[in-house]
């Protein structure tokens, strides 16, 4: 190692050194001001390796069914009724049938469109249990609904919580703002309801509480998932 | 041959390979996702999109690519759409949102700066974990050498030749040294 890369790891380290140029200069403190950056050295939560495996399992999962799901229309090419097979209709016939098809089609679609409303805004996720509930894991449904949201949640792992203790769950927006969205006592098949925005609040968490008279959070989550639309 | 072994259990959902991948990479998928978005939630998201996108696109991914930045390109990818759709929802008042929220930033990072991020980390990585701590303490926290020794219990001068020895080789494996 020559002097000079001597002088380049003490200025790294913070040292006063004064002989490297103003390029050599540069170039370290771009290096330090990466050393800087809290990306640097910022840790995902212990959890997130749990939710992404859950989440791949469970898309593999519904793909694998899609895969093996029957069509969902098969047009036979004979029509059988009551174990005879008709004979094929005459053309003439058969326009008219498909006329008729026709315009059913389009009377549908007009009252379809004239009577149209937005798909329902839809959110899912998977939720996973946290180091204090290993064994927990799930998925929860959140539609839009003309009163607020409806969160379905459908978990597996949890005890069942009484004599005071219960479940509370949670939504959070990205400032950290925590809004209750409903308690219970089995997280089996679970219906809560928000009225913050899920569009805003996506990161969903479930506390076990005491009825000690103090609502805020515990601190103790045993679930977590973050919600994403549904297309 | 392993990797894309690998690779082909990552494409069937297996969770063994998918936590060896996120093992490998997963730490490095969120500094990514956080330089971005500089949130600790919203990487987390981030990081979790980028491991469902790349599964989906395991397949189609050439074998004789790395698959870190390929993983870091879908993660930037990911992190900016996020960035974005943060940056339009705009409900909150201007006054209660954080300085740092990626809505009052003007523009995501450039890809060469995020992948200075991710060279930086990888080598950050690769030191001891004493010399890791030397390091965040000093760079991140902004500690002297006295504050470090007297936050870890150990001799100034320990702390003075652990940081040497690990700005040495860090400056080594990033080509910050002659030779």
């Amino acid at each position: 190692m020559t002097t000079s890369d001597n002088d380049r790891i003490s200025y790294l380290s913070g040292e006063a050194v004064d002989s490297l140029t103003p390029q050599e200069r540069a170039d370290l403190d771009e290096l330090r001001t990466l050393l800087e950056t809290p990306a640097t050295w910022e840790e995902p939560d212990a959890s997130l390796e749990d939710r992404i495996v859950s989440a791949i399992a469970e898309e593999s999962r519904r793909e694998r069914a899609a895969e093996s799901a029957p069509p969902a229309s098969d047009t036979p090419k004979t029509r059988r009724r009551f174990g005879l097979i008709w004979p094929p209709r005459r053309p003439a016939l058969a326009f008219g049938g498909l006329a008729t098809v026709a315009a059913a089609i389009i009377v549908a679609i007009v009252i379809a469109t004239s009577s149209s409303s937005p798909a329902p805004l839809r959110f899912a996720m998977v939720v996973n249990g946290t180091p204090l509930a290993p064994g927990a894991h799930g998925s929860a449904t959140l539609t839009k609904m003309s009163s607020g949201w409806e969160i379905q949640l459908s978990a597996t792992g949890l005890p069942h919580l009484a004599n005071g203790r219960y479940y509370q769950a949670w939504l959070k927006n990205p400032a950290g703002i925590l809004v209750p969205v409903g308690t219970f006592n089995d997280a089996e098949h679970v219906i809560l309801w928000s009225g913050a925005p899920v569009t805003q609040f996506r990161s969903f968490s479930v506390t076990v509480q005491q009825a000690n008279g103090n609502p805020a959070s515990s601190g103790r989550r045993v679930l977590v998932g973050i919600a994403h639309p549904v297309r | 041959m392993q990797e894309r072994d690998l690779r082909a259990r990552f494409r069937q959902g297996d969770p063994d390979a998918v936590r060896e991948v996120y093992g490998s990479h997963g730490r490095l998928v969120y500094a990514v996702a956080y330089k971005v978005l500089g949130d600790r939630s919203l990487a987390e998201e981030a990081t979790q999109q980028t491991f469902l996108k790349a599964w989906r696109a395991a397949q189609s991914f050439e074998a004789q690519r790395e698959l870190g930045p390929w993983l870091a390109a879908i993660a930037r990818r990911v992190a900016i759409d996020l960035y974005r759709r943060e940056a339009v929802r705009g409900t909150d008042p201007i006054e209660s949102v954080a300085p740092a929220h990626p809505a009052l930033i003007s523009s995501p990072d450039s890809a060469e700066a995020i992948y200075d991020v991710w060279e930086v980390r990888e080598a950050v990585a690769q030191l001891p974990p004493e010399e890791q701590e030397v390091i965040r303490l000093q760079h991140l926290e902004g500690f002297t050498h006295a504050q470090i020794a007297e936050r870890l219990g150990i001799a100034a001068g320990t702390v003075k030749s652990r940081s040497f020895r690990a700005h040495k080789r860090l400056a080594a494996m990033l080509g910050h040294l002659r030779e």
